[in-house]
């Protein structure tokens, strides 16, 4: 059994007994033959960390904005075990690229409640407004050693929307090797997902109805995801280290966003074919709503270094995808840590991404061809790069508490494959170029 | 046959990795904060959970994040 | 010192380390070599052979006499350098065997500071009494090294003898030192301290004990009867400025057997004591 005792060193005791430990000090200079030494300066191992941010994150031309606040709580308990507990609440307002393609006339469709309609000026990219929601989401985690050399982790997740509901759970293992030089670990999650879309999901491929008409709408969805990851870490030199994973992903289920379509075009001119509105009001055009297949299989390979440079911090990531619906992607991520004195840095920060298009990706539906099974025009299914340049800053507080600010642009820009452009298309601006701004507020504490 | 491929080369890499590596007392800069993997969790969520909403791949680093209805 | 020594650098080349390191156990020889009661030919050799005829000391040990009559005024009489004797009628090998009264009192008569005249820097003891620093010596040769390290390096340094241990300042970045305190399983660490400056001491040791029926004796021994301090501590571990300050606050500590944590408190500081 251990007691603790921690007390104030400005506690005033009894005079008697303080001037034991004053008198002990007066000797103990004495004795050293020195000035008095510094104060000592200890405390306990803390047992609770706090990590704490604010996020904002803006797209431009009303899209996207999400204010984002996360924290995580991690208490140590005896024997390195830990449990950590996070929160992310999300304000989600904007406006989201709904597929269809521009027109030169103004365009107009029922939104996804089905109960009314909204209308695009002429030429511009047909965007979703209705686009606003509030998201928590929930982490617990446990992690405790295992025998000597392993460490076990075991987690819950779950998260709610207005239109989505996610729970999912984790577990791994990584087991040290070689005085501890090499680590080996592998884990599995499985997420179990509902959707409730507003106005019900639709059938996929069939017509954007009037308002009011909800004969194509479907109940609930549900999705399904394994996740397995391999990894192994290993320490190469006193100021190196690098770590190699391998991760699966199979998804099951609703895989479609269920509030995008497509415009059913002509098959000469490019251009949405028309549709007459039903007294309720309703579509101008011919819209199908996307089909996406209820399976995908990912495999990943990523791998990160770290390197330690006279003070610096060189820290360089690589990951390769490639998934059955035939989309491949690289990223690069580069982010050089450079100390501003003993208490301060600076993070400058770089990422590059490049992916393929999807299969069944399509900038429109030709009338004149059979439909195909499966077919979307998300442009996050589209050929794109992105590029993200960004700076932090980061500095302790007197307390010894961290904080950080960094501000991120990030923009990405595509292109339809030339093949899928139609008539009129060829001369439009087809893809939804993005650029947003990302500013994050962290602070972190221990007690 | 593939799988024991896949054994293989994870016993040759392991084989490799006992030459290298540093002594216990030589982890002054390894165990440094800012040498950890993943230095600040939370920020890498955040970055996670952006570009699994704006991009078609996800994780690597760890689980595919996810979770939500933005994809 | 009668346990691991290590000297820890944060930063720098093998070069500095090597010479920080060897500058310490020189030092760290020298103070064993000098008061050691092991050895003889050395200064406490000489008093503890005296036969009752006064012995000239030196001033460095003049010093730490002068210190030990200061933490026996304070301690009202529990610590005492003249106390060693007892451990030959007392050995806390944890059997039922304790000595007979007999015993005890006989030696109690050659134990006991108020039989010493110290008039420095000459020390006169009865014949048969015997002094023993190594209550001071080791916190003491942990201050000396790590005012040594201060000089020789402006890196941080950790100056650990076998548990007692000093540092010179913050690691680079502000980073603290992380000390371990042992749990009643070796090896596991109960306890993390983060240390930034100053030092740590612990006295105690779990497994030197008597137990005799249900009573466990601790090897804590009260001069002033000659018998095991009831109910002391297995352990104490102490936080203060100087490695010599918190050693003798948890030496004090143990002293005052099942006082100990009231003690503490009431010197205000940093400590952690096992039961």
């Amino acid at each position: 059994m251990a007691g603790v005792g921690v007390t104030d060193m400005q506690k005033p005791g009894k005079t008697a007994e303080r001037s034991v430990s004053a008198t002990l000090a007066a000797a103990t200079c004495a004795l050293l033959g020195t000035t008095v030494a510094a104060p000592v300066d200890a405390q306990e191992e803390p047992k609770w960390g706090f990590n704490t941010s604010l996020l904002y994150y803006g797209e431009d031309e009303d899209r996207v904005q999400d204010a984002s606040f996360k924290s995580m709580v991690r208490r140590l308990f005896a024997d390195d075990r830990t449990l950590s507990l996070g929160l992310t609440v999300d304000a989600l307002t904007g406006a989201t690229p709904s597929g269809a393609i521009r027109q030169d006339g103004p365009q107009t469709f029922t939104r996804p409640s089905g109960n009314d309609s909204y209308t695009v000026p002429a030429g511009d990219l047909p965007l979703d407004d209705t686009f606003r929601d509030t998201r928590v989401a929930i982490t617990a985690g446990w992690q405790q050693p295992a025998g000597e050399m392993g460490l076990l982790s075991v987690g819950l997740s779950a998260s709610s929307e207005y239109d989505y509901l996610h729970t999912g759970l984790n577990a791994s293992y990584a087991h040290d090797f070689n005085n501890r030089n090499t680590t080996v670990s592998a884990g599995v999650s499985f997420a179990s997902d509902s959707i409730e879309p507003v106005g019900g999901a639709p059938i996929p491929l069939t017509g954007m109805l009037d308002v009011d008409d909800t004969s194509n709408r479907l109940g609930d969805q549900d999705k399904d995801v394994l996740d397995v990851v391999f990894g192994v870490t290993q320490v190469i030199t006193r100021n190196l280290v690098v770590q190699a994973n391998y991760s699966f992903s199979q998804s099951d289920g609703y895989l479609n966003n269920p509030y995008k379509f497509l415009s059913l075009v002509d098959g000469v001119t490019g251009d949405t074919l028309p549709r007459i509105p039903g007294p309720e009001g309703g579509p101008g055009g011919q819209f199908l709503f996307e089909s996406r297949p209820d399976e995908r299989t990912q495999h990943s390979l990523y791998a990160q270094a770290k390197y330690y440079l006279n003070g610096n911090v060189i820290d360089a990531s690589y990951r390769f995808m490639t998934d059955d619906w035939e989309i491949d992607s690289h990223t690069l991520d580069l982010r050089y840590r450079w100390p501003l004195g003993a208490t301060s840095y600076l993070e400058p920060h770089l990422r590059y991404y490049t992916q393929s298009e999807a299969e069944f990706y399509r900038l429109s539906l030709d009338s004149s061809q059979a439909l195909p099974q499966f077919a979307s025009s998300d442009y996050r299914l589209g050929n794109f790069d992105a590029i993200t340049a960004g700076l932090k800053f980061g500095w302790k507080t007197r307390n010894d508490n961290d904080m950080s600010v960094r501000v991120e642009w990030y923009t990405q820009s595509g292109t339809v494959p030339t093949a899928q452009l139609i008539g009129n298309q060829a001369a439009r601006d087809n893809y939804p170029d993005l650029n947003a701004l990302i500013v994050q507020f962290s602070y972190r504490f221990s007690r | 046959m593939r799988n024991k491929i896949a054994v293989i080369s994870l016993m040759l890499v392991c084989a490799g990795c006992s030459s290298m590596g540093v002594q216990p007392w030589e982890r002054e800069v390894l165990a440094r904060e800012e040498m950890q993997l993943t230095v600040d969790p939370v920020e890498a969520a955040t970055d996670d959970h952006i570009y699994f909403s704006k991009e078609a791949s996800s994780g690597g680093r760890g689980f595919g994040g996810g979770g939500c209805g933005c994809n | 010192m009668g346990s691991p020594c290590e000297v820890l650098v944060d930063g720098g080349s093998g070069a500095q380390a090597d010479e920080v390191s060897a500058a310490v156990a020189q030092e760290a020889w020298r103070i064993e070599d000098k008061f050691s009661r092991y050895l003889e030919g050395n200064i406490i050799h000489a008093v503890n052979t005296a036969a009752g005829r006064p012995v000239e000391v030196d001033p460095e040990t003049a010093s730490l006499i002068d210190f030990a009559r200061t933490l026996y005024e304070i301690s009202n009489g529990r610590f005492d350098i003249t106390s060693g004797v007892l451990r030959t009628v007392w050995t806390f090998d944890g059997s039922a065997r304790l000595p007979a009264q007999d015993a005890i009192d006989q030696v109690r008569g050659r134990v006991g500071w108020h039989r010493a005249t110290w008039e420095s820097p000459l020390l006169t003891l009865e014949p048969g009494m015997e002094i023993d620093l190594g209550g001071i010596g080791k916190e003491f040769a942990v201050d000396r090294c790590a005012a040594l390290a201060r000089d020789a390096t402006p890196l941080a340094t950790m100056i650990n003898f076998g548990g007692d241990l000093a540092v010179t300042g913050p690691r680079a970045g502000r980073e603290t030192w992380k000390v371990g305190i042992e749990g009643p399983e070796l090896d596991a660490a109960e306890k993390v301290v983060e240390l930034r400056q100053g030092a740590l001491a612990t006295s105690g040791d779990a497994r030197r004990f008597l137990l005799r029926q249900g009573v466990r004796y601790s090897h804590i021994l009260d001069p002033r009867t000659g018998w095991p301090v009831p109910n002391a501590p297995s352990s104490v571990t102490v936080a203060a400025d100087t490695c010599t300050q918190a050693g003798m606050l948890s030496t004090l500590a143990m002293l005052q057997g099942g006082q100990a944590e009231r003690f503490l408190e009431e010197q205000g500081v940093l400590y952690w004591c096992r039961r």
